[in-house]
């Protein structure tokens, strides 16, 4: 015990050096390390290209958490017969190389503010959590097949990490212990790319507001709304540990979010639901830095939250906006996260900001009923003019047999999407879109969409 | 319970036992026990009606309406008129919980995945009622 | 190979029976191609034959929804169609209605397709785009030539089962139905895109056009009812017996205004309603039931409302479109506002 409080405290220490040393420019240098293979080896490496990860050193690693009664890893490649279900999260493996603070901070490391210096991530690869936690709110991947192509992680090499739960333990537990696991085996396989020279080094650069309305005086300066989901359980987002219902909206740098700074904490409708890859890999902040310095000046991001008390949206809306006048932005993104109540947090988002005079565009998806007649959303404003749509998620999927089962399918027919009859006797599966994970991402990842018809 | 001046009167309606336990005695609560998703949401609709304010969203947890049997909302007793905001937010709601149910009804569920069904919503209301602003409005 | 068989519905004024002074004529089944079934005809070609046609006046259709439903239905069903077009109606809108109406049962009953063709601002399009494809239309039937070929060209894709595309590329209203598609870029992209033309003022398209709500702020509370000169308005077709003004039973052109000074209730004998979009049995029988005047005479006698207007105003809802609705709300309103009409009750069926 004595031994590892000195432990932490040196490392406090040599944080506050750094800190002197630091550089005052945020930046960071995002090291692709690209994979194209996953194989089970003797050392958790990457060999030109391949991962290779020890089984037994996983395993050994999840069940360090007592609420963990089993674990089993398996593989998963692009095009192989495989089904995986249910999925709880996604999470490609990084390592912080250089710069203040380490990956999922407030998380599985301490708090310190990360977004600068260099981070090595395995493009191509991911850790997948599986396992039974609730039963209705995971989804399903197949990793080849007519239902591949809605999923992005039909294309990357997956260690799936299938958990088992003691006896008797509570759901808040179980879900808490699933997310650290996944995130803990990331971290780990994500230290095999510390020594590995990337294939890509991209830099990403947003600088204090001051400076970096100064740097491109002539662009339009365009922020980025990013809406956590927040209602409670199943339902909840973490930002350097803190839960995002707890939360006022706040000024984010958007390289932090590429150390693990944001983490998913929730199984809303595996359509529509932020995978912490998505986090990591969050499009519209990558989009935006493609035509930072081209054709617009991005100033950053503004976090806020998707709560349950009307109060509260009302509270977090106004902030919303309000931050967004302050930093003097011409034009924001805003996404959002889940269906119905998420709904009219957009809407009062969109709303409040027009009216400070800075134009609105909305990303979401839709929810239009199977036949597509209904309304799409759960609310409306007039202000919404502009919306970017991913998809309709109620329409239904056929999904062949598979020769390999990551996971289960006894709870195929209770998942949000399926319904009774879904599964068939033979291994193939009739359901919603919705059902798959991150189908209909509400942040732009994929390019489903719908249009009138 | 410290109630701030201006508080509301405050009303649980529900027909979920989880949450019918918990609060009994704390809070005034409308017990549906026998109702469905959509009769929670009807009845909320009638307080609303009748002099009420919504607290919570009628559609909070992303699970759809023809998914969980399970509903609770929290709504507040105003001196004022009607709420119209509450008016439009619960009937949008309703709309969208008749147009997920008419394409296809709750399944019959096991008495394990009801009860994480019914941990689900306590769970969206445990978290409003611990907000310290909660006894302000 | 059997041709496929076609049956096609028109009313009174393309079978040149007459105009306005014979749209109350009763539905008749005619065999082969009649008016506007020739260019129905050439345009399907020689695979295909119109087999029947089926005539009904607009104003009796209008009125006896349920009935000519039923009788079309019973008309067209030993032809056995392969395919029904209704129209076009371009901006006729009881005729739209009607085509919308009749089309949508045959799909419902018959399971074959179902086309018409109607101007966007018909009444019918509203009511029926959802169910139904309707070619787009110019307003009058000076378009037939142009129109007719479109709804054939889509009906022979229907027929064939090819994917129906888009409105833009087939020709048709769109129905509000969304469909799943993948785009060339992906989400976030194409939201940058939108966003700096946004910022920097040029056009831009929504890819899901936000619901339009008319909402009409509610004016301030009234203080003090007992005070308050009241009236009624309704769009439940009430109207004295014989209606005098012809309002018509569904996509109403006019209002009416009747007098009830000295009537304590609105008495069967005397009022009725020609509305044509809800059972009217118990109306008829008693049709305070939509224009409550007997609780308001009571109530103006206990003094809860200062005194009650000594007229009501009256159309028809169903099948109205907001056009129309908004200019009659337009110009009664004046009137009211003239009478010291202080408050209104708004009666809907």
């Amino acid at each position: 015990m004595t031994i590892r409080y000195c432990f932490c405290y040196k490392i406090e220490y040599i944080d506050r050096i750094e800190i002197e040393k630091e550089v005052v420019i945020l930046k960071l240098e995002l090291g692709k390390i690209k994979i194209s293979d996953v194989q089970f080896g003797d050392k958790t490496e990457v060999v030109k290209g391949t991962l290779y990860v020890n089984k037994d050193e996983i395993i050994k690693l999840v069940l360090e958490d007592d609420r963990i009664l089993s674990a089993n890893v398996e593989l998963a490649r692009p095009g192989e017969s495989v089904r995986i279900a249910p999925v709880k999260d996604v999470i490609e493996p990084r390592v912080k190389v250089s710069g203040s603070g380490a990956i999922f901070p407030g998380t599985i490391n301490k708090v310190k503010e990360v977004g600068s210096g260099r981070t090595h991530a395995l493009v191509g690869a991911t850790v997948i959590t599986c396992g039974r936690i609730v039963g209705f709110q995971e989804g399903v991947i197949d990793m080849s097949g007519p239902a591949a192509k809605y999923t992005p992680f039909s294309e990357t090499n997956n260690v799936c990490i299938v958990i088992e739960p003691v006896e008797g333990l509570e759901t808040h537990d179980y879900e808490a212990a699933g997310r650290m696991v996944g995130l803990r085996v990331a971290a780990y396989i994500g230290e095999a790319g510390r020594n590995v020279e990337p294939d890509e080094i991209v830099t990403y650069e947003t600088k204090p507001l001051q400076e970096q309305v100064k740097q491109y005086p002539d662009l339009p300066k365009i922020g980025y709304i990013h809406m956590l989901q927040s209602q409670g359980l199943l339902h909840d987002t973490y930002y350097y540990g803190v839960d995002a219902k707890v939360m006022v909206p706040t000024f984010m740098y958007p390289t932090e979010i590429m150390d693990g700074a944001i983490i998913s904490g929730n199984c809303v409708a595996p359509c529509d639901k932020v995978t912490t890859f998505h986090h990591l890999n969050n499009p519209v902040i990558e989009d935006l830095y493609k035509r930072h310095g081209v054709d617009l000046n991005f100033i950053g991001v503004v976090l806020t939250n998707e709560n349950v008390f009307l109060a509260d949206k009302e509270r977090s809306s106004d902030m919303t906006a309000k931050l967004c006048e302050f930093l003097g932005l011409d034009g924001v993104i805003i996404t959002e996260e889940g269906y119905g109540n998420p709904d009219t947090d957009l809407m009062m988002n969109c709303r409040k900001v027009s009216q400070k005079g800075i134009k609105v565009v909305l990303i979401t998806d839709e929810f239009p009923g199977r036949d597509g007649k209904s309304q799409s959303l759960a609310d409306a404003t007039e202000e919404g003019d502009a919306l970017v749509s991913c998809g309709n998620g109620n329409v239904i999927i056929n999904f062949p047999p598979m020769e390999k089962v990551i996971g289960t399918l006894d709870f195929i027919e209770t998942m949000i999407g399926g319904y009774e009859g879904s599964l068939k006797p033979d291994g193939s599966i009739e359901a919603e879109l919705q059902i798959i994970i991150a189908s209909t991402i509400a942040n732009g990842y994929n390019k489903l969409s719908a249009k009138g018809y | 319970m410290h109630k701030g001046g201006t508080a509301l009167e405050k009303f649980i309606i529900t027909n979920n036992d989880k949450v019918y336990k918990k609060y009994k005695g704390k809070y005034k609560i409308v017990f549906l026990e026998k109702g469905s998703y959509t009769d929670v949401l009807n009845e909320t609709r009638d307080y609303i009606h009748n002099g009420c304010k919504l607290i919570t969203h009628p559609m909070a947890g992303s699970l759809k309406p023809n998914q969980t049997p399970y509903k609770s909302v929290i709504i507040g007793k105003t001196s004022e008129k009607t709420d119209y905001s509450s008016v439009i937010l619960i009937e949008n709601s309703l709309d969208a919980a008749n147009k997920f149910l008419k394409h296809k009804s709750t399944p019959k569920w096991n008495e394990k995945i009801l009860n994480d069904f019914k941990t689900v919503d306590l769970s969206l209301i445990e978290n409003v009622i611990v907000n310290p602003m909660f006894n302000i409005y | 190979m059997d041709k496929i068989r076609v049956v096609h519905y028109i009313n009174q004024f393309f079978a040149n029976i007459g105009g306005e002074e014979k749209a109350d004529i009763e539905p008749e089944v005619r065999e082969g191609i009649v008016g506007p079934g020739l260019a129905l005809q050439s345009g399907l070609g020689d695979n295909y034959e119109v087999v029947a046609t089926v005539i009904c006046g607009d104003t009796y259709f209008g009125g006896h929804i349920e009935e000519a439903k039923k009788t079309i239905l019973n008309m067209i069903k030993p032809y056995k169609p392969d395919l029904f077009v209704a129209g076009p109606a371009f901006n006729a809108g009881r005729y739209g209605v009607a085509c919308g109406t009749i089309a949508k049962a045959v799909e419902d009953e018959l399971q074959i397709p179902v086309i018409t063709g109607m101007y966007p601002e018909n009444p019918g399009v509203d009511m029926f785009k959802k169910d139904l494809y309707i070619i787009e239309t110019k307003i009058s039937a000076a378009d037939m030539r142009k129109a007719m070929p479109k709804v054939c060209k889509l009906a022979k894709k229907m027929i064939n089962k090819e994917e129906i595309l888009s409105p833009a590329e087939e020709g048709y209203i769109e129905r509000g139905i969304r469909v799943n598609y993948f785009n060339e870029r992906r989400g976030s992209e194409r939201a940058v895109d939108l966003l700096l033309d946004k910022v920097a003022g040029r056009p831009y398209t929504t890819e899901y056009p936000m619901p339009v709500f008319d909402r009409v702020p509610p004016n301030p509370a009234i203080k003090d009812l007992s005070k308050i000169k009241l009236a009624v308005v309704t769009s439940g077709g009430i109207v004295p017996q014989g209606n005098p003004d012809r309002i018509e039973s569904s996509s109403a052109t006019k209002y009416g205004i009747y007098d009830i000074t000295g009537l304590d209730s609105l008495n069967k004998d005397k009022f009725m309603t020609v509305h044509g979009g809800y059972d009217r049995a118990y109306v008829l029988e008693n049709p305070n039931l939509v224009v409550p005047l007997d609780v308001l005479r009571e109530m103006e006698k206990e003094g809860v409302i200062g005194e009650l207007a000594n007229y009501f105003v009256t159309t028809t809802g169903t099948g109205t479109s907001v056009g129309n609705a908004k200019a009659f709300g337009e110009e009664f309103s004046k009137k009211l506002v003239e009478d010291g009409v202080g408050a209104v009750i708004l009666t809907s069926t």
